[in-house]
């Protein structure tokens, strides 16, 4: 057995617990270095991850490879990211910011074994370790009573969606005798299956699934959530808490039930085609910019689901590098919002009014991060949706790519009207936007990502392709 | 095994299917969860009878570890619970005002 | 023997989980779920699953269930009242749900499960434990950290200050 290969996961869950051991003898008015702290933790663990080795240890349960080193790295990237945006939020408006921060660092420990994990049972457990920080953290700001709300709507909805998709899961095991992926594939193929108790189970473990990754019509929980959790968090949430979906749906679908595709590509095909479309109309209608981006993120998940019914080496490749770029634009944007929301303590669109004129490099961020959603060329943005687009056209679904490019180009329509509200609308107040140095860092580290992907994808593709080559299509 | 599978696969399906409607019904958060429960009771008898038929044992390993997972998940759920009632006099869902489903 | 006991346990498991699930008054509720918790328990014995239902009635029945009825009890004043209890769509819901399942009791009787291979025994807690400890370990100890995360969550979360 392999410890060696599990030492990144386990340094990081050390260093949770010495953010809650050094939390204990702070002063208060010092907790909010614990931000930095823990901001170190990641970038060693990074450094960890990328040097540990490649290799199974625990049998399935755990297989240190390409694709969960790519996963790894993005839900480290995207916890970095949103703890630079945490520091100034929490010191302002955060009681026990020991526990928060040591809460995200263990959110993160159940993703990254999450996407290691070839096995359900530790899937499953992985998973819950993931979404019962996630509870936590978006209940945190005890006072305000929308983000309490906030933590027992999704706490609500995601222990409901665990049991669906355990339920899911137990047809499956009944159906294969065994919870090892391999082993699953290797019954599938053999036997004279598929069922109808399949198709059953696969629906199941679909409609698990789809509400973690908020893809209608499963969706409704989102945008309440996301709305009322802290804004660092629901930056967190919108891009790592679907990641780990997606990671764990990809390595279910394609690491085990690519023999029974027919059964579930309609299914995908129809839930992307809803999510696309209703994630970006409704989003047209929002006054208030968290619900917006919350919207937005639902729309985003619709594209990757059109990846998904391709079933490809391609769809792979593209559904992470779509993630990658995803998290820069998703989370600059929320660090955005967050650098206006403590200047201001106002989420409303109206109030971006004459954003140019105060804070020139925030609005022009927001500009960037935008065009980058949207897939406008050069960003990276429009790498990840070519690919994706391409990995579907391969399969001949034309249509759904239609749907996908017609959708995008209305999403153009609320992005803008934010931008437009920033240049060309006269301010109602006058003083500078003040941007801190956690929160600059945070917008500086994702206009790079969003420009290098943009400009000179190569290496990214290269290094993400290995990680699609783990599944034999 | 003298009651086929089946029976014991049904009557699991029958308590998910309640704990399902519990759910969608109900607005009180706290039945809820205890209708969250049911339905994970209905997983964990299929995962136990598949796993007793076809004499394998990660199936009840598996539902040694969701009932514990499912310890975690209740302690946390109520605290939120009982956090909210304490701002708002009130543990119904539909008395929180964003809460349209 | 075991055909009566299973109807008994069924009857009672499917009575008190659908008091749970319709009556008024939370705290008949949680009392219910108990009873429908140790009939599950009850199942498992007959499926010669002794350690998961011992540990059924030591988590569900003594530790979920009772933190239901404190939840309860610290939220004590809605216990009293009649307030509406169902919420809107309660038949669109109910038609989509029942036909789900349907669907699935049609699914589960068409198919014929082959009867098992090997002849042995039910798993022992004994192989039950080893296997915790060796091939399970990984989620064993994550598991343990999940317990930990709810532990702090809920002290954080509920914590009056």
């Amino acid at each position: 057995m392999n410890l060696t290969l599990i030492i990144p996961e386990i340094f990081l869950f050390l260093w949770a617990l010495l953010i809650l051991f050094v939390d204990f003898f702070t002063a208060e008015e010092k907790k909010h270095r614990l931000g930095p702290l823990s901001l170190v933790g990641i970038v060693i663990t990074v450094v960890l991850v990328v040097f540990s080795g490649q290799g199974q240890a625990f049998g399935e349960m755990f297989s240190a490879d390409y694709y969960s080193l790519s996963f790894a790295i993005i839900f480290l990237g995207s916890a970095f990211l949103a703890i630079c945006t945490s520091i100034d939020f929490a010191r302002e408006r955060i009681k026990h910011q020991g526990e928060y921060y040591a809460l995200i660092l263990l959110s993160t420990v159940g993703m990254m074994f999450l996407a290691a994990s070839r096995e359900l049972l530790s899937m499953y457990v992985s998973l819950e370790l993931t979404t019962i920080s996630l509870f936590v953290l978006s209940a945190y700001l005890k006072t305000d009573l929308k983000s309490s709300e906030a933590g027992l709507k999704y706490m609500i909805l995601g222990a409901a969606s665990s049991a669906i998709l355990l339920y899911g899961i137990s047809l499956l095991y009944g159906i294969t005798g065994t919870t090892v992926l391999k082993g699953i594939q290797a019954e599938l193929v053999g036997s004279a299956f598929p069922g109808p108790l399949l198709v059953i189970s696969l629906v199941f473990i679909i409609a698990g699934f789809s509400f973690k990754l908020a893809a209608v019509p499963f969706h409704m929980w989102a945008p309440d959530v996301y709305e009322g959790a802290p804004t660092p968090i629901t930056a967190y949430l919108s891009v790592a808490s679907k990641g780990a979906g997606l990671a764990a749906m990809v390595r279910v679908f394609f690491g085990s039930l690519l023999p029974v595709t027919s059964e579930w590509i309609p299914l995908f095909m129809a839930l992307a085609t809803m999510t696309m479309v209703l994630g970006n109309i409704v989003a047209i209608r929002q006054s208030n910019i968290k619900r917006m981006l919350a919207y937005s993120s639902i729309a985003q998940v619709g594209y990757i689901l059109v990846a998904l019914s391709a079933a490809s080496e391609l769809a792979t490749t593209s559904m992470i590098l779509y993630l990658l770029v995803y998290m820069f634009a998703n989370i600059g944007a929320f660090a955005v919002v967050i650098a206006f929301y403590n200047h201001s303590g106002t989420d409303e669109i109206c109030e971006y009014a004459g954003l140019s004129r105060r804070s020139p490099f925030l609005a022009i961020s927001l500009v960037i991060f935008f065009l980058s959603l949207v897939g406008i060329p050069p960003l990276a943005g429009f790498v990840g949706k070519y690919l994706l687009f391409l990995a579907a056209i391969q399969k001949g679904y034309y249509w759904l790519v239609g749907v996908a490019v017609l959708t995008s180009v209305i999403s153009l329509f609320y992005y803008m009207n934010v931008v437009r509200q920033m240049y060309f609308r006269k301010p109602t107040k006058n003083d500078p936007v003040k941007v801190s140095w956690s929160l600059r860092l945070a917008l500086v580290l994702s206009l790079i990502g969003v420009i290098a992907v943009g400009v000179y994808p190569d290496p990214f593709v290269s290094l993400i392709s290995k990680a699609a080559s783990v599944f034999v299509y | 095994m003298p009651v086929p599978l089946g029976y014991y696969l049904g009557l699991a399906a029958i308590i998910f299917t309640v704990g399902v409607i519990g759910v969608l019904v109900r607005r009180n958060a706290i039945i809820i969860l205890m209708s969250i429960e049911l339905m994970l009771n209905g997983a964990n008898l299929t995962l136990v009878a598949f796993s007793v038929h076809l004499q394998e044992l990660s199936g009840q390993v598996f539902v040694f570890l969701v009932m514990t997972v499912a310890a975690a998940e209740a302690a946390v759920g109520l605290a939120i619970i009982v956090m909210i009632f304490r701002n708002r006099e009130s543990v119904n869902v539909d008395n929180l005002n964003i809460m349209k489903w | 023997m075991f055909d009566l006991a299973f109807y008994i346990l069924a009857v009672l498991i499917l009575g008190s989980a659908l008091m749970v699930v319709t009556l008024r008054n939370i705290f008949h509720c949680a009392l219910f779920l108990v009873l429908c918790m140790f009939s599950i328990a009850g199942i498992y014995i007959l499926l010669e699953a002794e350690f998961i239902a011992a540990v059924q009635v030591l988590i569900y029945v003594g530790a979920v269930t009772i933190l239901m009825i404190f939840a309860v009890m610290l939220t004590h004043q809605l216990t009293g009242k009649t307030i509406r209890q169902v919420n809107d769509q309660p038949i669109a819901a109910l038609f989509i749900i029942s036909s789900l399942l349907v669907l699935t009791l049609l699914a589960l009787s068409k198919t014929t499960w082959e009867v098992a291979s090997s002849s042995g025994v039910s798993p022992s807690a004994t192989e039950l434990g080893r296997a915790l400890m060796t091939v399970y370990v990984l989620p064993f100890e994550v598991v343990s950290v999940v317990l930990l995360v709810a532990l702090v969550g809920a002290i954080v979360i509920s914590r009056g200050d």
